[in-house]
């Protein structure tokens, strides 16, 4: 099922009245196309949760719009929109055993018992925890319980599936592996998944499309590794790639950009927007390559964007060196870095002098130029 | 314990020693034992009662003398094997000495509770003991404290209503408080649910109409009773009515005809040697269950309030309809509080007293129809046959004793924590 999110807004409102409300989902405009697994991705607090809600009916909109296929589905009645909904913490119902909490959503629909019975073994089959279902919830552990919970939002076979940071509570091992699952099961039955998670990791690894938000805001949409490689401004820069992406504050003088002293790139050309008046009266825009203006920047540069070189563009101070089989990674530091270190990642074998200063030269693609009031990407 | 002292204080020289030590231990599991080896065999009437009473026994034992809990545990013998005895947390090593220190120190609690146990033993256990013993006293006199003998006599003659004239009859009574009871606390109680949970939904006025829910609580139940008989009464004489209380006007609408609700000519059923004086029980029920309210209301609306919204949230999304959230989610969420209010209110209306007196009269009604088992007591305190009162008390004991006994059995199977 394909939904269209159009302008959705939500305001709270605010402790004390005087006070301006909440915008907690602010103007917010994407696309989910079918059987895709779409990440909303961004700090606590940026409007994921609320989205989700919206979406699932449990919150209404303040403004905007939800379509499902052709339907507007913006005050329809939650248990109506034929969704599924994993909770944060996956509110299972401690009373009930994991079968009754599977079969609860079928219940409600009069499905006859034994069928009820059977698809709830089919859905707990899917998550690999039919073995499980004499027990209450208190007797299982996170893992085994937001599989019950998939299982409970599953079994009405859904036409979208909503996961609210269902991996948050598990361990780093079980998260890696619940997740490489939420992608099967997201495979196996081709439901049109919304997955909400501020850890870009788990997005990034098991996204379709990938929604960057920040402060209700969308910053971004596209397929993970599009966002990675071409973000739109600083913020969605810093928020994806472990380890973080290096940022300087650097300027561009004379079609050159420099860090601290040193020119790290020579001739910038930017695309320039221009808006382009016909004879006929029609606006037209066009994109042009003009070199950098004099200005102010944020240089970033992706810790795998160094290439070690001798005579290279910019010279770090060496911390210390981290080796991690693979690789290994440098640990700098730079006056003009707006963090405390810098990190280098390199092949592990390439042969490092025994050295507290470092030059490198940069990977053109790696490296991204900032406006730097308005964070936007320049290059 | 016995096998415990046999070991070796200083040192234990092998573990399979150390692991017969622990199983042993617990006269539980040594009772288990012979069931184990005729694992098929049904243990026999006798052994089960054996069973029962060993871990009874256990069990009071484990209320006075507090031990290590992992004492009790037997671990299996390649563990035992693996751990270094001295690291094996039981307290098989103890000295003679140790163990008296630490029975001493496991102790010091009683300190602690002392003077409450002291006052409890002066103002409940020796009444109640005393009670108990004077209830076999024939003929006792409260007053010379003589008595004819010991015997059942008492226990026979209120059980067969056979107390003389004048007096209240233990059938009657003991049938008006099991009715009272039990058809008036569940109600009250599901009652409560309900305005709970409606009170709950609500947003303005929540706190108002709190407060007015719970204003019956601080009133006098004897005034209210009273005051809520007037609402049923008929005023003037069978002949020549003065005035019908607000209920009868109120069913003279619907073309009902008045009905003496609480005075003498009230209607009653005749069911072989008890009466059932049916408009009064309606009084009383519809009494009962109005003043048990505003505590359950209470009780129940925090029981509510402190349950997590995402389960309502969740049964949205599953589509549960209102009732079903009602039944199948938030009464099982509080079950608890619901099972505390059931037996607390069971035991309490089991006990009931000044509000019958407030709507019936210090006579319960006419000639004790309405008593309850409490009325009863008195009743025979009053006119100084103290052994029926004696007797009554240890029956209703027992009766209450019964009543909780099988609530704690279905709460037990029906309650989840
Ligand atoms: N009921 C509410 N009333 C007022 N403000 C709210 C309410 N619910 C959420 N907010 C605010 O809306 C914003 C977005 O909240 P939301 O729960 O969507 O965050 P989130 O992205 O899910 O964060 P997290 O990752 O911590 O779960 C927050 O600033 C929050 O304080
Ligand atoms: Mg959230």
């Amino acid at each position: 099922m394909k939904i269209s999110i159009e302008h959705l807004t939500k305001a709270f409102p605010s402790r004390n009245k005087k006070g301006d409300p909440v915008i907690a989902v602010n103007d917010m405009t994407i696309e989910i196309p079918s059987g895709k697994l779409v990440g909303l991705l961004g700090p606590s607090g940026c409007g994921k949760s609320t989205t989700l809600f919206m979406l699932s009916g449990l919150e209404n909109p303040t403004a905007g719009r939800i379509m499902f296929d052709d339907e507007d589905v913006t005050t329809l009645a939650p248990e109506r929109r034929g969704i599924g909904l994993v909770f944060q913490n996956y509110a299972l119902y401690p009373h009930m055993t994991v079968e009754q909490n599977i079969m609860f959503p079928l219940t409600n629909m009069r499905v006859p018992k034994e069928e009820a019975k059977a698809r709830a073994l089919d859905a707990a089959r899917l998550v690999q925890i039919e073995d499980l279902m004499a027990r209450k919830p208190s007797e299982l552990s996170g893992g085994q319980q937001q599989r019950v919970a998939i299982a409970r939002a599953l079994v009405k076979m859904p036409n979208v599936l909503l996961l609210d940071e269902p991996l948050s509570n598990l361990d780093a091992r079980l998260r890696l592996q619940t997740r490489e699952e939420i992608k099967r099961i997201q495979r196996e039955t081709g439901i049109t998944t919304v997955f909400v998670t501020h850890d870009q990791e788990e997005a990034m690894s098991i996204c379709d499309i990938m929604v960057v938000m920040k402060l209700g805001i969308v910053q971004q949409i596209g397929e993970p590794q599009h966002i990675y490689d071409d973000p739109n401004n600083l913020f969605v820069a810093n928020f994806l790639g472990t380890p973080p992406i290096n940022v300087f504050k650097g300027k561009a003088e004379g079609g050159n950009v420099y860090i601290g002293s040193q020119a790290v790139m020579k001739k910038v050309k930017v695309p320039v927007k221009k808006l382009h008046e016909a004879e006929d009266g029609t606006v037209t825009e066009e994109t042009t390559n003009e070199i950098i203006s004099d200005q102010e920047l944020y240089v970033g540069i992706r810790p795998e964007g160094f290439i070690y070189d001798e005579k290279g563009v910019l010279t770090l101070n060496v911390d210390h060196i981290e080796v991690m089989g693979r690789d290994k990674s440098v640990v700098c530091e730079h006056e003009s870095s707006t963090k405390p270190t810098v990190r280098c990642i390199l092949d592990s074998d390439v042969a490092l002098p025994d050295s507290d200063k470092f030059s490198f030269n940069l990977k053109p693609n790696k490296v991204f130029l900032f406006n730097a009031e308005t964070e936007e990407r320049i290059l | 314990m016995a096998k415990k002292d046999n070991i070796p204080n200083d040192e234990v020289k092998n573990a399979a020693e150390l692991d017969d030590a622990v199983v042993t231990q617990d006269a539980a599991v040594d009772a288990d034992l012979p069931q184990e080896s005729a694992a098929e065999a049904k243990p026999s009437a006798g052994q089960k009662i054996k069973d029962w009473f060993v871990s009874l026994w256990d069990k009071i034992k484990s209320a006075f003398v507090s031990e290590r809990k992992n004492e009790q545990l037997a671990l299996p013998r390649e563990l035992v094997e693996k751990i270094p005895p001295e690291m094996l947390l039981t307290d098989v090593k103890l000295t003679k000495k140790e163990k008296v220190v630490r029975f001493l120190r496991s102790q010091s609690g009683w300190l602690f509770v002392l003077p409450a146990v002291l006052l409890m033993c002066i103002f409940t256990f020796y009444p109640i003991i005393n009670a108990f013993v004077s209830a076999f006293k024939e003929n006792y006199n409260a007053t010379t404290h003589r008595f004819d003998g010991w015997g059942f006599e008492n226990f026979k003659r209120v059980i067969m209503s056979d107390t003389g004239t004048g007096g209240a009859s233990f059938v009657q009574c003991l049938v008006n408080t099991l009715v009272f009871t039990l058809v008036s606390v569940p109600l009250s109680t599901l009652l409560a649910l309900l305005i709970s949970v409606a009170l709950n939904s609500i947003k303005p006025l929540q706190k108002a109409y709190q407060t007015v829910l719970f204003l019956p609580y601080l009133t006098n139940s004897l005034a209210m009773g009273a005051v809520f008989a007037t609402f049923f009464t008929i005023i003037g004489t069978s002949r020549h009515v003065d005035t019908y209380g607000i209920v009868n006007i109120m069913l003279g609408w619907f073309g009902v005809e008045p009905i003496d609700w609480v005075g003498i000519g009230s209607p009653t059923w005749e069911l072989g040697a008890i009466t059932i004086p049916w408009a009064k029980y309606v009084v009383a029920i519809v009494y009962e269950v109005w003043s048990g309210l505003p505590f359950k209301i209470l009780i129940l609306f925090s029981a509510l309030q402190s349950v997590n919204k995402q389960y309502y949230d969740a049964a949205k999304i599953d589509g549960a309809s209102r009732s079903t959230v009602l039944w199948k989610v938030t009464a099982p969420l509080i079950s608890p509080m619901i099972s505390y209010l059931l037996v607390t209110g069971i035991m309490g209306g089991m006990k009931q007293y000044s509000a019958i007196v407030g709507l019936f009269g210090d006579q319960m009604g006419f000639n004790y129809d309405m008593g309850t088992m409490v009325g009863y007591i008195y009743s025979y305190i009053e006119n100084g046959k103290t052994g029926y009162a004696f007797a009554g008390s240890v029956l209703l004991f027992i009766v209450i004793m019964i009543i909780t006994l099988i609530n704690t059995q279905i709460s037990k199977k029906r309650v989840t924590y």
